[in-house]
């Protein structure tokens, strides 16, 4: 099958799985309704609250969300040339959880919208430090390097959060949702820069698309082909770090997507970037998409943390994959 | 020479860790409170909870980071750690699962048997998954990272479903703490690590073979397969004893062989004796920080790991030249 | 050894007290002072750090041995205590060691307040005292429970839900939890679904889910007294779904005190809980 029909078929896949989203929940919508909800919405009929007021916002928070996740997560395997890189590996999550916890438990930050910024910062903060000191020392950034770098940072990270939980005994209830991600009850119009911002480091990636190939095939012959490989690899780190920032902060963390989502794309289509990338985006958004409405009625009338649910749906995915062998024989 | 160096650092830590807490005593009164002279309450801290203590301490260290290296080696992958084969999640998922569900029934003394109960049963798991005309050292990884994010949620999905009371304590092990360690446990500890050294020895020669490609490493006819199966199965015997009794500290088995490897030239044996040695003194240190800093407050060590074990690692890294 | 957790040593001592006590969890902390019992050492509270405002008073020179989860074993040790008042779940790994110091007395469910309360009265040689308390306890949920039936006539027994607000989301604490135990005593009655669920509390994260704790009368604490948390719970309240449940419809909303309804565990803070219902009785209509 060609990249182009794989591709298009994993839009339409997105597209239903977005209109589903808009139906499922603790009482099932028909998507007729969701939609006239959506054109004509009747402020009286609970149902169109419902769908205008919770539904819609998580549905489109998934879809970004989940893009950025995969994507970020791709530009990571190919900044690092590692397959284990993750965007979590950056420190990500790490920092964006600990900044989040510091600031809701020393200076009592609980609202929402102040929890996005907190945790965007700190995921820039973290990614920053491990790509500095992925380039301390020689001239240019060894991949070898920054997931070290990242692993070690990651484990500070975490432990300062774990340090300030454990004394901090409350904050651990308060926060623990967030750390296990979730997409609930997030507003639109406090989310809208994060999601402006992902929206642009998406396009961004894909305009790199092609520079990524070339530094994927290895920095001897990037060089050779004029590449100005740190140039490129700086922006790569900035965009991981958009990406996976934005998410971290509209959705918490949620571990298992940038991680899987490449490799089970790299199965459907080319190791081309400027495929892979659109690929990783559409399946990252379906799956956590798929997810969030799982997690949403599996054990009514509490809800599954959408982290653990893109793990128990991709998990299964991710190791038949590996299996079927391909390029991991 | 550096060994020597380690050993000598190692030892310093320990006495520093019985002489440091909420009394601090001088090396002789410590020796004095070991033959049990003098105030009955300081022989008390030194002889049954210092002492115990501090052994734990240095036995789950040096296990894991043992086990990290042998890791680093058959998967060839720096990153690998007893986390990445779902040693540490599966570990972590069995005690949090027994800590919500059956602790409150049968006692918490079966936490270990859980834990590695837990541990053994995801390896095998990914073991038998990766299998397919051999387990290659990527495909073990890979599914070692799904099998652990699956672990991972079940976890994160208990720890946030339970009352709050749970949660807390299930945290403190997810942390990694030797908190009330006594001498039952060091012993059962050191024993299982004492059962297993024989066998580590045997097939610590075979360890740098497995760094070689799997076609060479055929070709000067080793059995590579059964080799790594058998190299795998000792280092989740040591690290799942290891989280069995420390809780889930699993950075120890990342970052203490990194740490070794900087320091001493290649070959498994001085790499191994240093990893023993970096992983003992960094978890008895992080202990020590844990339980004096912010007296009265007595802090898992699994915090202190990185905390301490972070800044060195970085600067060892950025000091080197490639 | 677990099963014998309890062994005092020398109950012929009757002219014993006072008793150098250190309590391990905060329902323990609460029923020694409740008992007139000031411990010679207690660990942090969950909230309100390091002590819950109700009891600070009481508690003021009392020094503290650390977390409830891990607490410093080197400083009990130097407060040579008599008897340590530990729960079974926290710190059955440490009783070995505590074993050695002195007496332990290990409680198997922390929330069963009236349970500890026997049980300390009984360690603590003032089993008389204890006894006192539990039946003015018992007098005092009688008469009030007479006053709640009259109050609601014809409606009683009203069912209820205990909602802890958070800033993502909301939790109803259920019959088997603190505040249930006493609710239930009181003779209040939860929802189908609400009886349905296991656990101490049911965690809803998305709002579509309320209609779970419809009942006819609210409880309602916030975390945290903030600006941005007024305005989430201001946000909640008015939400069309949360208009439409019973209790709101009805002005049957009442907000109490979140230390004493979730995280106290013992007489004192049950009796706070009363002081808290009694407003209800007296009250017409909701503040």
């Amino acid at each position: 099958m060609s990249d182009a029909r794989t591709l298009s078929i994993a839009a339409v896949l997105l597209l239903c799985c977005g209109v589903l989203s808009l139906s499922f929940g603790a009482s099932w919508i028909p998507p007729s309704e969701a939609m006239i909800a959506l054109v004509r919405p009747d402020g009286m009929n609970l149902d169109h609250i419902l769908v205008n007021s919770t539904r819609l916002p998580r549905t489109l928070l998934a879809i970004v969300v989940g893009a950025c996740l995969a994507v970020a997560g791709a530009l990571m395997q190919a900044l690092t040339r590692n397959p284990l890189a993750s965007p979590g590996l950056f420190g990500i999550n790490a920092g964006a959880a600990f900044c989040l916890i510091l600031f809701t438990s020393v200076f009592s930050l609980s609202s929402p919208e102040q929890w996005l910024w907190c945790a965007f910062l700190g995921a820039a903060i973290a990614g920053g430090l491990v790509w500095l000191i992925g380039n301390a020392g020689q001239g240019s950034l060894s991949p070898l390097r920054i997931v070290l770098a990242g692993a070690a940072m990651t484990a500070m990270f975490s432990a300062f959060s774990q340090a300030l939980l454990v004394i901090n005994q409350d904050g651990l209830d308060t926060v623990l949702f967030w750390l296990a991600g979730s997409l609930t009850e997030r507003s639109l119009s406090t989310a809208a820069p994060l999601l402006i911002c992902s929206a642009i480091a998406l396009g961004g990636a894909w305009l790199l698309a092609g520079q990524v190939n070339v530094l994927n095939a290895g920095v001897q012959i990037a060089v050779g082909l004029g590449q100005r490989t740190g140039w490129i690899r700086l922006l790569i780190s900035v965009l991981v770090v958009a990406l996976a920032g934005s998410a971290v902060a509209l959705a918490g963390s949620i571990g298992f997507i940038g991680l899987v989502v490449p490799h089970m794309v790299r199965r459907l289509l080319s190791v081309d970037h400027r495929w892979l990338l659109p690929g990783c985006a559409l399946v990252g958004a379906t799956l956590l998409l798929l997810a969030d409405m799982l997690a949403r009625v599996v054990i009514l009338p509490q809800e599954v943390p959408v982290g653990v649910m893109t793990a128990v749906f991709g998990a299964p995915f991710f190791i038949a994959l590996v299996r079927r062998g391909g390029r991991y024989g | 020479m550096r060994l020597m160096i380690a050993a000598a650092v190692t030892a310093l830590v320990a006495l520093a860790s019985l002489c440091l807490g909420k009394v601090v005593l001088s090396p002789l009164a410590v020796l004095r409170a070991l033959f049990g002279e003098g105030d009955q309450s300081l022989v008390f801290i030194v002889e049954q909870l210092r002492l115990p203590r501090l052994l734990l301490a240095a036995l789950v260290g040096a296990a894991l980071s043992v086990s990290g290296l042998i890791l680093q080696a058959i998967i060839r992958n720096p990153l690998a750690s007893p986390d990445l084969l779902g040693i540490t999640s599966g570990a972590s998922a069995a005690a949090v699962l027994y800590l919500s569900s059956f602790a409150a029934v049968l006692g918490q003394r079966f936490i270990p048997l859980a834990a590695m109960l837990g541990a053994g049963l995801a390896v095998l798991t990914v073991y038998l998954l990766a299998w397919k005309q051999g387990a290659s050292p990527l495909r073990l990884v890979l599914i070692g990272v799904g099998i652990s994010a699956l672990l991972a949620a079940a976890t994160t999905f208990m720890l946030v479903f339970s009352p709050l009371s749970t949660t807390l304590s299930a945290y403190v092990w997810l942390t990694g703490s030797v908190y009330g360690a006594n001498w039952a446990e060091a012993r059962a500890l050191a024993f299982w690590l004492l059962a297993l050294l024989p066998l580590l020895v045997v097939l610590s020669r075979q360890v740098m073979v497995q760094q070689l490609d799997d076609g060479l490493a055929r070709g000067i006819g080793v059995r590579v397969e059964w080799l790594r199966a058998a190299l795998l199965m000792v280092s989740v015997a040591l690290a799942g004893a290891a989280i069995a009794w420390g809780g889930a500290m699993a950075f120890v088995g990342l970052i203490a062989p990194h740490i070794a490897k900087r320091l001493v030239a290649a070959g498994f044996a001085g790499q191994a004796a240093m990893s023993a040695l970096s992983g003992a003194s960094l978890l008895m240190l992080a202990d020590l920080a844990g339980r004096t800093l912010f007296l009265p407050l007595d802090l898992p060590a699994g915090i202190f790991v990185a905390v301490l074990g972070t800044p060195f690692f970085l600067y060892l890294l950025i000091r080197q030249r490639h | 050894m677990g099963l014998l957790a309890w062994r005092l040593l020398a109950p012929t001592a009757q002219a014993a007290p006072p008793m150098r006590v250190v309590t391990l969890f905060q329902g323990a902390t609460d029923t020694a002072v409740a008992l007139g019992v000031t411990p010679c050492g207690v660990v942090d509270s969950w909230s309100e750090k390091p002590m819950y405002r109700y009891l600070r008073a009481a508690l003021a020179e009392v020094p503290h041995v650390g977390l409830e989860t891990q607490p410093s074993l080197e400083d009990i040790a130097l407060l040579a205590p008599d008897l340590i008042v530990a729960s079974r779940f926290r710190h059955e790994r440490i009783a070995v060691l505590l074993e050695q110091l002195c007496p332990v007395l290990m409680l198997d469910e922390v929330f069963e307040f009236e349970r500890t309360l026997l049980r300390m009265g009984a360690a603590l040689h003032r089993r008389q005292l204890a006894m006192d308390i539990q039946a003015g306890w018992r007098r005092r949920v009688a008469r009030l429970r007479e006053r709640l039936a009259r109050r609601f006539a014809d409606d009683w027994p009203l069912t209820v839900s205990v909602l802890d607000i958070r800033e993502d989301h909301v939790r109803s604490y259920l019959p088997g939890s603190f505040s249930g135990s006493v609710l239930d005593q009181l003779g209040f009655t939860w929802s189908e679904a609400s009886r349905a669920a296991s656990g101490v509390s049911i965690k809803l994260t998305s709002r579509e889910s309320l209609p779970v704790v419809d009942a006819d009368i609210f409880f309602v604490f916030l975390r945290a007294d903030t600006p941005s948390m007024q305005r989430s719970y201001q946000a909640l309240v008015g939400h069309p779904l949360w208009q439409r449940l019973r209790a709101p419809r009805r002005g049957r909303v009442w907000q109490v005190d979140g230390v004493a309804w979730s995280l106290s565990g013992g007489i004192l803070g049950a009796n706070l809980m009363l002081d808290d219902i009694e407003r209800v009785a007296t009250a017409a209509v909701a503040s």
